[in-house]
This record gives structure tokens, C-alpha cells and sequence, in this order.
């Protein structure tokens, strides 16, 4: 197991957001986290990546206890992650934005240079490596998102919503990128809400609500799964 | 008995920081915008005051609601003109923008009225109170006094009537307010008129204690700051508790320490305030995300 | 490449000519001004490193400046010793202050660190006043002219020249280190979004740290340097927020962020300091509140500074000349 996330919570103040989770990500696999707006998803990813101290339970990455460590400590270990709400550099160019990921495991400026120029082109962004981080369209900031964290060279990659507010044409080209990096041997656990993306290549799906895993299974047992469309529909939907 | 004595003395002064503490308050509350030339308005404020004795021999409580009414329009002006242009900017930009205009300020004021301290002399500034022993002066019971009608006037301004309540809506959850129909752009405005008229009784109420000079701004600009911090952000009574507690603080400290370090003091108290407790003694909690606390 | 090399030549021509000034210039009125521009172009380069590519705008860098000049000048008086030696403690001090200050001060959000920048300025400013054992308070420090080698102090204004640009010259590599290598794109993260620094691995209170100590032993030892011309100083000019305030309008003028930018800034900056106390000897203030109405104007129409803008122009220029569409050239 590469990440096992054991009865973690996190309270703030009288709300739980996360009530006793657990679960656990293989290598290589991609995990789906799904579930309605304000069930606790991001607020999960932000105690996986250190952003958030855990109120109980302990999270173990590659065997090794890693809750409360603080993020850039992670991502040296090997966890990147992306937001929701993409965060570009925007004052410096797409290739300065990446190559300050690639310095987490280069040192020198013109290798990470060098490997940089590489994930761009894998992420499709080299035609705008001299562009400015803010002048970018909301498409290629999250591309940009992307190609930040891979240039850490991390192992398992937290997803947030990449593809939230791209249009389908748009999606479709993101979603073999995202293969693509599973191919390479990355893990990714991704938070989505588009139906479509999450059952068409996740191999695994948890689904989360009002903080806790209601659901966990392959695309078409969670499909099948009365808790989940309770959750999503309401009470009615499972009685009818 | 001179414990007490320092005591009450520095509660009556502290009436002052009150005051320019809430102008502060509800400017930072409402507008969300740090404005290094906040302590400036207290400056022309009582520059202003200064001018109306000198000129037109009106004594400054006389003054007071020309002063008060004067700020209030250089605070509607201030929002239009200034701030509402770089809300959408950096925060660099923000502390560039304000403090360049302070610098101005002050540096204009340096122009027109030299580095001399400048005081009134009324009949009534020297005039002292004995009450059950405590020796008290006059103006500082005056400022006190202000202050308190003030923070009560406030209070239900902010509290019953439909302007004060859409001014909180706005500084409690400002896309809501959008949402409700509250003109948020004249929110802002009339909070930072408001602010600063705040800023201009102040003055007022300070001419007959202190003298003015241009840099006065930045003494009580920071004891502005270190009351609304200590205060916590948001928080009327707050910053009424804390401006009084920092009089008090720095009155003591005269006392205990040295009249020399009492100026530093309350420098001393903001930055112990801003590392221990960002959010303040009496708020919840809630300015630290306000403070950027990490 | 073809553009590293030609920079370097430049830079080397650069260096040759500036060494060349005193005797170009061999008055003393010109003279002081080039030293006052290489000594304050120093600080606004150590300021750059904090708050240009670190974005963390600091309003007390008076605070090492006159801390540096305090050390050394104190070690001089008290015990004799030579402030070439003094440099080092001076440095030593000011980049402690730096810690010291930076500690509690990195977990706070813009506007709350440059305002707690001001309150351990104006700390630092009462305590010199008040400390008159040491300082001699407002009396200031008064160091005799007594031109020697050791003691730093010389008859000719070339001499302080020639010291002043070695010490901005070993500013400026610090630039060039900053800018080209991993602290500076780090600094640049943590000013940009400091969220997305963390997790791309960037311990940011580190980094803040390694700026600070740069920027303030920079700083400190410019103050060294800035006391042995001066042979006066008291705490009221050299605490003082407004000396901080200059500072930081030099990098903004010239170009924050960039390696040439304080240069450039401090260039326009001094020079117009003299025209305008000459032109207007009896409104003071005047420089001041010129100062605060340009840093307006500035970081609302050029917020990145005159020397972006600058090479604009010229690029524009040449670029038109050539009429040719070329790809632009990553160096």
C-alpha cells in the first residue's frame, strides 16, 4: 500500500469535516473521491498533503507515519498536489513556474531547466513556456497546475478538481494526459465531481459524505450502490 | 494613590485611541484595506482644528463639528478617489498606493506648517477636576466622555438601524451582500466617511492635550494598529476595550519604566501582540486568517 | 548565448568606466553624490532580495543600515578597534537583527509585516535614543577625523569612491547569484503564492530566512561604510522611517525584481535629493512629499519600475529597425 489513511478526522470546532475516513491507495492505481459539494473531499486532501493538521487518526506513506508533517516536507517525499483554485505564479513565465517544481529534486538551473521544457511539452504547454503565469487561459492554468507538481517528481498526485470548469472539448484533451501520467508509474488519487471522467479511468472510487466514506468500489458497484444514490438524490430516490 | 491617579490618567487618553482605534476598526472591518495614511487624517484633523483657533478663534470643541464634518468628506473622498481604484490590485500595490499618500500628507503639512509643535490655548484646557481624591484635567475627561457617547452611538447606529446593519452585512460577508441588494460601493464609502470622522473628533478632542506636529500621524497610526490587532479585528467593543487598555499600558509604563520608553511601549505591545495573539484578547478568533498567520 | 556574452562585456565595461569616475569627476560635489548612489543603490539591492523577489516589503531596513554604522563606529570609539574589523561584527549584528526580527514577523500577511517592520523600527529608534551610555543618544556619534587605513576614515572622496563600489559591486553579485539560481525562483515562488511554494517543496520560512540574512548583513555593512564617510550620525537620521521609506522608493522607481533596478532607482533618486533641497532650500518637505506622490504615480502606471519599462522602449525601438519577425530568444 502506498498511502493508508487510518480513522483520520478533522474537527473545526463543532463542524466534523472529516469524521473518522479511512482507506488505502496501491501503487500505481487511480482513485476517484467522489461525493456532494461540502462533503469533506479537499478538506481530505489538505490533511493528506500537510496543509491541515489531523485532529485524530494517522495517514502513512510508503509505510512511513507522515500526519502533521508540514507540505514541503511531503512533497519532498513524494506527494504533490494540485488546487482547485489554481495558484500560477503569475508574474513569471510558464517555464519559470515549472522549474521551480523541477528545483524540489534538481539542483542545478539548467537541468531543471532541460526537464521542465519536458513536462511541458508532455502537459502541452510548451507553445506557451514565455507567457506569463497570469495571462493564461483557465484551460492551460490548470495544465500549468499539473505540470508544477509533476516537476517535483512525485509519486503519488493529488488531483483537486482539475477539471472543474473546462468545457468538454477541453476535458477530453486533459483526460489521457492524466493516463498518461498513471502510465508513467505515477499514483493519483483525483477529487471530481464529472461522472464521466471519474468512471472512465479510475479503477477504484470512494465515495465520500458529510465527511465520512459512505461507499468504496469499482465504477459500477458505486453505481449500483444505494448509500451513494441516496446521497446524491436524496432520500426518495432509493425508496422509489 | 498615584497608581490609581496614572491609572485614570491613562483611561481618560485612552478614550482618544478608542476612538481613532474604531475609525480603524470599521474602515479595516468593512473595506478590508490597510491604510498606512489612516494616522494622517488625525494630523489634518488637527491641523485643522489648530487653523480654526488660530484664524477664526474658534476653541476646538467649538470646532469640533466643522473638523468632524470636514473628515468625514476627506473619508468619502479619500474611498472614491483612492481606494476604490486599487481594490482589485496586489496587496504591494495597496501598502505602496497608502503609504505613499501618507508620506504626502505629511510632507505637505511639514511644507505649510514647518516641524514646530503648534497648540491652542484655551481658558479651559488647564482647568483640573478633583473627584474623591484623583486629580483629573478637563479635556481628558472631555475625550473620555466622547469617546463612550460615541461607542454608544455606534453601537446602535451599527446595531438597529438599516445603514448600520447593511455596514455589517457588508463587513461579515460581502458577496452576500451583493446578493441582498446592498450597494456594497456606497457601503465602503460611507464606512471609510465614518471611519475617519471617528478620526476627526479624535483630533479634536486631542487638540487641547497634545500639540500637533506633521509626524504625529505615525505615533498613533501604530497605536491605532496595536489596538485594533489587540482588539481584535471586527470587533467595535474591541477596539473601544483596547484603546483604553493601551492607555492605560502606556501610562503605567510612564510610570513604572520611564517616561523616556513610554512611546515605545506600545511599539513593544504590537509586536508582542502580533506574535502571540494576531486575532486579539477579545475577539474569537477571527482575525488571524486576516493577519496571514501560516 | 550570443546575449550572455554580450551582457558580460557590457558589465565589464561598466565596472571599467565606473572605476574611472573619480577621475573623470575629480570634484567633490559630484564625487559625493556617486558614493551616496553606491551606497544607497547597496541597500536598495539587499532590500530587492527581501522584498523584490521575496515579497516581503520590509519598511525597517533603516534598522541594519544604522545598526551597521552603530557597531563599527562603537567598536571604534570605545575600544579602538579598527572598523575593518568592526565591518565584520557590524555584519555579524545586523544579520542577528535580521533573525531576530524575522522569526515572529515571516508568519505575518503583507501589510501586518511591513507594519511590524515599522514598530521594531521606531523600537530600535526610542532605544538608541534612550540608551545614551552607549549611543550617547541624540547627541549621535561623532567620529573624529583622523585619516588613516585602519581606521577607514581618508582624505580623498576617491577613496571612499573606490570602497563604495567594490561594496556595490559585491552587492551585485549577490543579485546575479539570487536571480539566476534556485533562491531566487524559490523567493519568486513565495512572493507569488506561498500555498503553491509549500507544496512544490519549498520550506518558505527557510527561504525568507536566507533573503533576510543577505538583505540584512547587505544592508549592515553598507551602514559601515555610509558612517566612516559621514563621520556623523544620530539616531533621529539613521532610524529613521523615512531614511527605510527611501529604500524602498528607489527599488520601486527603478524596477523591483530586477538585478539593475536599484542602480537605477538609486541613480535618479540622489541626484534629484540635491536638485530639489537646492531648489527649494526653504520648504523642507518638499523632497518627501515629491517622493510620496511618486511612488503613487509609479505603482499605479509602471508598477514594475522605470528599468522594465525602459527596456521596452529600447526593444521596441530596435526591434522596428530590424523588421525582421524573429522568435524571441530564451538566453
Amino acid at each position: 500500500m502506498l498511502l493508508e489513511v487510518n480513522n483520520v478526522s478533522k474537527h473545526f470546532g463543532g463542524v466534523k469535516a472529516v469524521n473518522n475516513s479511512s482507506f488505502t491507495v496501491g501503487k500505481n492505481e487511480i482513485v476517484g473521491i467522489i461525493g456532494p459539494n461540502g462533503a469533506g473531499k479537499t478538506t481530505l486532501f489538505n490533511l493528506i498533503s500537510g496543509n491541515f493538521p489531523v485532529t485524530n487518526g494517522n495517514i502513512n506513506f510508503k509505510g512511513e507515519n507522515i500526519t502533521n508533517q508540514k507540505p514541503y516536507i511531503l512533497c519532498k517525499k513524494g506527494i504533490g498536489r494540485t488546487y482547485q483554485v489554481v495558484k500560477p505564479f503569475g508574474n513569471i513565465t510558464v517555464l519559470e513556474n515549472v522549474i521551480v517544481g523541477a528545483f524540489n529534486k534538481i539542483n542545478s538551473k539548467d537541468e531543471a531547466k532541460e526537464y521542465s521544457l519536458e513536462i511541458l511539452k508532455k502537459v502541452g504547454l510548451y507553445e506557451q513556456r514565455n507567457q506569463i503565469g497570469k495571462s493564461l487561459t483557465l484551460a492551460n492554468k490548470k495544465r500549468l497546475e499539473v505540470a508544477k507538481a509533476l516537476a517535483t517528481q512525485p509519486e503519488l498526485l493529488l488531483l483537486d478538481e482539475v477539471m472543474a470548469g473546462l468545457n468538454p472539448t477541453e476535458i477530453k484533451d486533459v483526460l489521457p494526459m492524466i493516463q498518461s501520467l498513471n502510465d508513467d508509474g505515477i499514483t493519483i488519487i483525483l477529487i471530481e465531481h464529472i461522472m464521466e471522467v471519474v468512471m472512465t479511468i479510475c479503477d477504484r472510487i470512494i465515495v465520500i459524505n458529510h465527511g465520512e466514506k459512505i461507499a468504496e468500489g469499482t465504477a459500477e458497484e458505486i453505481a449500483n450502490n444505494d448509500k451513494v444514490i441516496e446521497a446524491y438524490l436524496g432520500g426518495e430516490a432509493t425508496n422509489a | 494613590m498615584l497608581l490609581t491617579q496614572t491609572i485614570i490618567s491613562g483611561l481618560m487618553i485612552g478614550g482618544i485611541y478608542a476612538l481613532i482605534s474604531m475609525g480603524l476598526n470599521l474602515i479595516l472591518g468593512v473595506v478590508r484595506i490597510i491604510n498606512f495614511a489612516h494616522g494622517e487624517y488625525l494630523m489634518i484633523a488637527m491641523y485643522a482644528s489648530f487653523l480654526l483657533y488660530s484664524t477664526l478663534g474658534l476653541d476646538p470643541y467649538s470646532s469640533a463639528i466643522i473638523v468632524i464634518i470636514l473628515l468625514f468628506l476627506i473619508g468619502l473622498a479619500t474611498q472614491k478617489l483612492v481606494i476604490e481604484p486599487i481594490l482589485d490590485t496586489p496587496a504591494s500595490t495597496k501598502i505602496f498606493v497608502t503609504l505613499g499618500l501618507s508620506i504626502a500628507l505629511q510632507n505637505l503639512a511639514l511644507m505649510l506648517f514647518n516641524a514646530n509643535h503648534r497648540t491652542v490655548h484655551t481658558a479651559y484646557q488647564s482647568k483640573l477636576i478633583n473627584i474623591g481624591g484623583i486629580t483629573m484635567s478637563l479635556p481628558n475627561i472631555v475625550a473620555f466622555i466622547s469617546a463612550i457617547v460615541i461607542a454608544i452611538a455606534l453601537y446602535f447606529f451599527l446595531q438597529k438601524t438599516m445603514v448600520g446593519k447593511a455596514i455589517r452585512a457588508v463587513a461579515m460577508q460581502r458577496d452576500a451582500a451583493y446578493l441582498v441588494g446592498i450597494n456594497v460601493k456606497r457601503i465602503y464609502i460611507l464606512a471609510f466617511g465614518i471611519g475617519t470622522a471617528l478620526v476627526g473628533l479624535a483630533g479634536s478632542m486631542l487638540m487641547p492635550i497634545y500639540s500637533v506636529y506633521p509626524t504625529i500621524g505615525t505615533t498613533f497610526v501604530l497605536i491605532a494598529f496595536v489596538v485594533v490587532v489587540l482588539g481584535g479585528m471586527g470587533s467595535m467593543f474591541g477596539a473601544f476595550y483596547g484603546g483604553l487598555f493601551i492607555g492605560v499600558v502606556e501610562a503605567l509604563s510612564g510610570l513604572l519604566i520611564s517616561p523616556g520608553l513610554k512611546e515605545a511601549i506600545y511599539f513593544i505591545i504590537f509586536i508582542l501582540v502580533l506574535l502571540v495573539r494576531p486575532a486579539g484578547i477579545f475577539s474569537r478568533g477571527k482575525g488571524s486568517e486576516e493577519v496571514g498567520l501560516e | 548565448m550570443m546575449n550572455k556574452i554580450l551582457s558580460q562585456k557590457f558589465l565589464l565595461i561598466g565596472i571599467i568606466l565606473a572605476a574611472l569616475v573619480p577621475l573623470i569627476f575629480d570634484n567633490r560635489f559630484y564625487l559625493n553624490i556617486f558614493i551616496l548612489i553606491l551606497l544607497f543603490a547597496t541597500v536598495a539591492n539587499a532590500w530587492n532580495v527581501l522584498g523584490g523577489y521575496g515579497g516581503q516589503l520590509s519598511l525597517g531596513h533603516a534598522i541594519f543600515f544604522g545598526l551597521g554604522a552603530y557597531t563599527s563606529s562603537l567598536l571604534f570609539l570605545k575600544s579602538g578597534l579598527s572598523p575593518w574589523l568592526g565591518l565584520l561584527a557590524a555584519v555579524l549584528v545586523s544579520i542577528i537583527a535580521g533573525i531576530v526580527i524575522g522569526f515572529p514577523t515571516f508568519r505575518l500577511k503583507g501589510p501586518y509585516f511591513t507594519l511590524a517592520t515599522i514598530a521594531f523600527g521606531e523600537v530600535i529608534r526610542h532605544i538608541a535614543l534612550f540608551w545614551r551610555s552607549l549611543t550617547n543618544g541624540s547627541m549621535g556619534v561623532n567620529i573624529p577625523f583622523e585619516p588613516s587605513f585602519t581606521n577607514m576614515i581618508f582624505k580623498e572622496y576617491e577613496t571612499y569612491y573606490w570602497l563604495a563600489l567594490i561594496l556595490f559591486l559585491i552587492s551585485l553579485s549577490f543579485m546575479y547569484w539570487v536571480d539566476r539560481t534556485k533562491v531566487g525562483y524559490y523567493l519568486r515562488a513565495i512572493r507569488e503564492d506561498q500555498d503553491s511554494a509549500q507544496t512544490l517543496g519549498i520550506n518558505t520560512t527557510k527561504y525568507k530566512m536566507i533573503a533576510m540574512i543577505l538583505s540584512a548583513g547587505l544592508a549592515g555593512a553598507a551602514g559601515v561604510l555610509y558612517g566612516q564617510y559621514m563621520l556623523y550620525f544620530e539616531p533621529e537620521n539613521i532610524f529613521n522611517l523615512n531614511l527605510s521609506i527611501e529604500f524602498v522608493l528607489i527599488v520601486i522607481v527603478g524596477g523591483i525584481g530586477t538585478i539593475y533596478g536599484p542602480l537605477l532607482g538609486a541613480a535618479i533618486v540622489i541626484p534629484l535629493n540635491e536638485i530639489l533641497r537646492s531648489s527649494f532650500p526653504m520648504l523642507n518637505g518638499m523632497n518627501f512629499f515629491i517622493y510620496g506622490i511618486v511612488l503613487i504615480l509609479i505603482v499605479a502606471f509602471l508598477p514594475n519600475g522605470l528599468l522594465p519599462f525602459l527596456k521596452d522602449l529600447l526593444k521596441g525601438k530596435l526591434l522596428n529597425r530590424k523588421r525582421v519577425k524573429s522568435k524571441i530568444v530564451e538566453d
